[in-house]
């Protein structure tokens, strides 16, 4: 599959070593070339240096071709946008939000933009930890 | 009527006291403590500190019984969540957002937002007859049919250029109108009618297909 | 100094009473006449001019308790109601319009998140007032 993951972060990046070794055909996008110091030695996949919520850097990060679109900058707003623009301008067939805002998270999702919020998932699981 | 406005920059403030004295009532949500004091201060106290993006901010501050929200921070982003989130959240009527990058009027226009409102577009088509840079002039929009007049205007060069209406590939939809040339009368188009470079030509469009609308027209050979 | 219009906002808290009582000391002295307001507070949720019997009713209370401790006390006091988003800018407006000398505000001992706290509606007045202000706070509790 062709991936464009767009936030280089700790989970960018560790989302991309793992889909890389997988053999998937990776692109990473993140504003700051400085990120790209944490994907993984031997990385195959291209990194490049652009801004997710412009239509000109998602193209030569190869959106078109795209299956699959990750938005996991810090940013929830960020991350909304590219993502709509990934779903709707590019017609990209999955495309998965990080939003940390739970109640943004229930609305996008209610709106059809397939979406995770961290905080709810891990406020749940050291909930769990603590019941053992 | 019940005016929210996100973002208490420049645009924003201004904004707020122009609706103020045409008397409506408005509220200013702000994330800068600084530019809320300012606001307070000098507007009366209308601003409430906070992220215009956020549902539970916005429940408090009445957005239920808001008939307008305009999103006016420096961000596009933020100012798209603001839009849909009271528009979906809670059935505000109208919402306009500002847009800093023009090529995101289309993608918003599609995702509901009533109004888009971009800077550099405004400039761009007041500047176009003296700099001929921009290809596409809004010219009126009929907001209920999704259909938008436009003026395009045919640049030395194109593929367009000597080929008559008829055979050139115009997405479903546009209707050229009028065409405008250099000492003649406009004429009203036929089929058979061809283009010629300098023509400056009114069409009916879909928004959403002014790109292929662009490329059919001033698209170089 | 001499003092002819006093303003007192009432909260309908323990202080009023104590805040009215010297608002009448200071009073007596120049014949001064006492004005009582209270602002209920409206949300942004509601209009400006929504009709909230259960609040009026509560403000009416307020307002008499204050009107009999100035009269127990021999002073002419005048009341007034108002609806506002913020009770600070209200009770400026109010002192501007009323033409008042001197404003006698109440405090409550309070903390929020473990610090002491004014509130905003008294540093507001502080700021913003036409007029001299005193400000009386209780004693702290224990």
């Amino acid at each position: 599959m062709k991936i464009v993951i767009m936030g280089c972060g700790r989970v960018g990046a560790t989302l991309a070593g793992l889909l890389d070794a997988e053999g998937h055909n990776i692109t990473v996008l993140d504003l700051d070339s400085y990120s790209f110091r944490r994907l993984p030695a031997g990385f195959k996949g291209k990194a490049l240096v652009g801004n997710g919520i412009d239509e000109d850097a998602l193209r030569k990060a190869g959106i078109e071709q795209a299956d699959a679109f990750f938005a996991i900058t810090q940013g929830d707003n960020r991350n909304i946008l590219a993502s709509q623009i990934a779903k709707h301008t590019f017609n990209v067939k999955r495309v998965i939000c990080r939003i940390y805002d739970p109640l943004r998270q229930e609305l996008y999702e209610s709106l059809g933009l397939e979406s995770i919020s961290p905080t709810v998932i891990f406020a749940d699981i050291l909930k769990k930890k603590l019941e053992g | 009527m019940y005016i929210i406005v996100v973002g208490g920059g420049r645009v924003g403030y201004y904004l707020s006291k122009a609706l103020l004295e045409e008397g409506h009532e408005v509220l200013v949500i702000e994330k800068s403590q600084a530019y809320c004091d300012i606001i307070n201060e000098e507007l009366g106290s209308i601003c409430v500190r906070g992220d215009g993006c956020e549902t539970s901010l916005l429940a408090e501050v009445g957005t239920a019984r808001a008939n307008m929200l305009i999103a006016v921070t420096g961000d596009d982003g933020d100012n798209l969540v603001s839009c849909q989130v009271a528009k979906h959240k809670f059935n505000v009527p109208r919402t306009i957002a500002r847009i800093r990058n023009p090529r995101n009027e289309i993608l918003f226009k599609k995702l509901g937002i009533d109004i888009t409102i971009s800077s550099t577009n405004v400039i761009l088509e007041q500047i176009t007859d003296v700099v001929p840079t921009h290809p596409v002039t809004h010219l009126h929009e009929i907001r209920d049919k999704g259909l938008e007049i436009v003026e395009v205007k045919i640049p030395q060069g194109a593929a367009s250029v000597g080929k008559a209406i008829k055979d050139i590939n115009f997405p479903a939809g546009t209707i050229l109108t009028l065409i405008i040339r250099k000492a003649q009368k406009p004429v009203v188009p036929s089929p058979t009618t061809v283009i010629m470079a300098e023509d400056q030509i009114v069409a009916v469009i879909d928004p959403l297909m002014e790109g292929d609308v662009r490329k059919a027209l001033r698209g170089m050979s | 100094m001499e003092f002819h219009k006093i303003l007192v906002p009432v909260v309908g808290s323990e202080v009023d009473v104590e805040t009215i009582k010297l608002a009448c000391r200071l009073a007596r002295k120049e014949k001064a006449k006492i004005l009582a307001l209270h602002v209920i507070p409206i949300e942004r949720s509601l209009p400006l001019d929504a009709e909230l019997a259960g609040e009026v009713r509560k403000a009416e209370n307020i307002l008499t308790q204050a009107e009999k401790t100035a009269l127990a006390q021999g002073c002419e006091i005048e009341t007034d109601l108002l609806q506002a988003r913020n009770a600070g800018p209200s009770i400026v407006d109010e002192a501007v319009e009323r033409e008042i000398d001197l404003i006698v505000m109440g405090l409550t001992y309070k903390r929020q998140f473990g610090q002491f706290s004014m509130g905003n509606v008294t540093p507001y007045v502080l700021k913003n007032a036409p007029c001299p202000v005193i400000l009386y706070q209780q004693s702290q509790p224990e």
